[in-house]
């Protein structure tokens, strides 16, 4: 099995390769690390960052803090790596003069506690050991103001049972664009359909799955929909009731983005 | 990506052809500026530098500066300190700290940095204009400049602003242009709030825009005071560089398209009070977070003059240059029984070897003191009434 490889933003150069601790909050280093290398509140309380990869959201508060880690490091106490979802300067400077690699632009909720992961803060690539990454592209598909819903099998050997777009594995050398179309044909019998928008990749953890998720809206003239296997069902439901329908992680949310930048 | 440009001078600094200190300090300012997307870098007419506590820079930050040890090349101000230098206090430190700190201190000084010793220099040593390019740091200087002033910082980190007070230059993005510095959330705040109250709001607000600049409508009256509060207790709980108050700030014209809004009202901004403080008697209260002005020191003596102090200590907090200017205020304060300190503050001072309560109006203070490990406090958090109430007989 192979490691999933995801690309954030290279901020501070070097390499780690440990476990990652994950804290789904804002830290002011000043503080909210301790001078002994524990988290000291929020979600994190009590957590030690020693030898870890650190992931949290981002920096908050003083200015001072970018000197919390120059101690850890001279106390031979301090984090490995560091991860942030949206970095903010302090840290960023913080993490360069006590020479820690970091890594931002990467979303928390794709690790799962006691993953070993790496980071390389040159490139911005972040991998999680024993984690497979798997290729999706997934079509929102909309004509006359409503969107399409499969219902997926009860045998599908990801979310079972839950509404979705029309999606299915990027195949070799294939770009997510093909895949949307050769979907809509293989899962809908739909040969055209116009393609509005190209999205940015949405993370997905499925225990030892991350799912690469390229979402995609797409518009079509038939309201005709020939299902094959891989579905037990469709309907077409107008636009704001996605919420009502129980969907896979993150596909309500991405599918509220791609409307608000189509101008839907 | 269109990368940063250096001149041909930069890029020789850049290379250390003048010098080791020279060369960190133009790295860091260039990866700082290839994160925020700076086309190059621009001069800067001030720097102020916070890491100057030994309690917040250790061991590791007297190393730093050891290694980018160089002369500021532009006017620079310096933030607070563990102790007052001149007179003592708040608290008893050992001698190690004494000693670190005061190493911390001769090194800032020999680089040319001025001894300011607080957190609010616009208020002498320091002060912008309206759209003067600076590097500061100070996490609740940076928003007062930029939102009262109209003076253009990014959120420097101690290390990078001495950077840039080193270099003369800062990278251009952010807030020094007009598309950074415009609100993306609109706050609208029913209550009339004092500044107490603001600093409340700003604790309340912090964590939830982390990093948008809002505009809050509604205050239309909000003195600067009040205003230096909610700065604090906003940019000490996420990382803000600015906000606007509408007719009362002076760019509160900078709206982009389509900005979020939030209501707030009375049951939010009285919950955050309630939420941070205990009803317990604090062994200590402590004013001034940020550092007090000449108005508030007046302020406060009118409150205390002719009266008799009881029960906690009275700590207040200022600079130098405030306290000389305001010595009939402080005379009366003193005569009342409360002490006046400058160069320290509450937060930087390691108030936890003698107390463990604090009372204190500041919303920033009522972050930081409560941390383990950190300021070790419990906190009374409420209004300057209220706490005098303690104090006076």
């Amino acid at each position: 099995m192979g490691d999933s490889l995801i690309k954030g933003r290279g901020l501070s150069p070097g390499k780690a390769s440990s476990e990652v601790v994950v804290c789904n909050q804002l830290i002011s280093p000043l503080g909210e690390i301790s001078r002994e290398g524990f988290v000291t509140t929020g979600p994190c309380e009590n957590t030690s960052i020693t030898g870890k990869i650190l992931a949290f959201k981002g920096g908050r508060g003083s200015t001072v803090g970018s000197y919390t880690f120059l101690e850890l490091k001279s106390k031979n106490i301090a984090p490995t790596g560091l991860i942030n979802e949206s970095a903010e300067q302090m840290v960023v400077t913080g993490a360069i003069i006590s020479e820690i690699p970091m890594v931002d632009s990467v979303p928390l909720d794709i690790f799962s506690k006691g993953d070993k992961i790496s980071i390389d803060g040159s490139s911005g690539e972040v991998s999680i050991f024993g984690v497979q990454e798997k290729k999706v592209a997934t079509v929102y598909l909309v004509h006359g103001g409503k969107l399409l819903l499969l219902k997926r099998s009860e045998d599908a050997t990801s979310f079972p049972g839950l509404y979705s777009g029309v999606s299915g594995y990027v195949e070799n050398r294939e770009t997510p664009k093909l895949t949307g179309e050769r979907e809509l044909l293989e899962e809908c019998g739909i040969r055209e359909a116009s393609l509005r928008l190209i999205g940015g990749e949405i993370y997905v953890r499925s225990n030892d799955i991350l799912y690469e998720i390229t979402p995609m809206l797409m518009e079509t003239k038939t309201r005709e929909v020939k299902l094959n296997f891989e579905n037990s069902g469709y309907t077409w439901i107008p636009l704001e009731k996605i919420k009502d329908y129980k969907t896979p992680p993150k596909f309500v949310e991405t599918f509220e983005s791609l409307v608000s930048q189509a101008h839907l | 990506m269109k990368r940063l440009q250096l001149t041909r001078e930069e890029e020789e600094i850049f290379d250390g052809k003048q010098g080791e200190a020279l060369s960190m300090a133009i790295r860091l300012l260039y990866s700082l500026g290839e994160l925020g997307g700076a086309d190059k870098l621009i001069s800067i007419k001030s720097a102020h530098i916070s890491g100057v506590s030994y309690k917040n820079v250790g061991e590791g930050g007297i190393q730093f500066l050891k290694k980018m040890f160089h002369k500021v090349s532009v006017p620079t101000s310096l933030n607070p300190l563990g102790f007052d230098i001149e007179n003592g206090g708040p608290v008893t430190i050992d001698e190690n700290f004494h000693k670190k700190q005061m190493e911390i201190v001769e090194l800032y000084q020999k680089m040319g940095v001025m001894d300011s010793f607080t957190c609010t220099p616009y208020y002498y040593y320091n002060e912008p204009s309206f759209g003067d390019h600076i590097s500061w740091a100070e996490s609740s200087a940076i928003i007062y400049v930029n939102s009262l002033i109209g003076a253009r910082t990014n959120r420097e980190s101690g290390p990078s602003a001495l950077a840039s007070a080193i270099i003369g230059k800062t990278p251009n993005h952010g807030l020094h242009k007009d598309e950074g510095r415009k609100a993306t959330v609109v706050v609208n705040v029913s209550e009339p709030l004092d500044y107490t109250k603001f600093a409340a709001l700003g604790l309340y607000l912090g964590p939830k825009l982390n990093k948008s600049i809002p505009l809050v409508k509604g205050q239309e009256k909000a003195k600067g005071i009040e205003l230096k509060a909610f700065s604090a207790a906003l940019s000490a709980t996420s990382s803000i560089p600015m906000f606007h108050v509408d007719r009362v700030t002076r760019e509160s014209g900078l709206l982009a398209d389509s900005p979020e809004t939030i209501d707030v009202g009375k049951e939010e901004i009285e919950e955050t009070i309630e939420k941070n403080s205990t009803k317990e008697e604090p062994e200590l209260i402590a004013i001034g977070c940020p550092h007090l002005s000449s108005e508030e020191l007046d302020y406060i003596a009118h409150l205390l003059n002719g009266k008799k102090k009881v029960g906690p200590d009275l700590f207040l907090f200022t600079s130098r240059e405030v306290k000389a200017n305001s010595s009939e205020a402080v005379r009366i304060i003193e005569n009342f029984g409360g002490k006046v300190f400058s160069d320290t503050c509450m937060v930087v001072s390691p108030l936890s070897n003698k107390y463990n309560s604090t009372g204190t109006n500041s919303g920033k203070a009522t972050f930081y003191l409560p941390l383990k490990g950190y300021g070790n406090q419990k906190v009374a958090f409420m209004g300057i009434m209220d706490l005098l109430k303690w104090v006076i007989a």
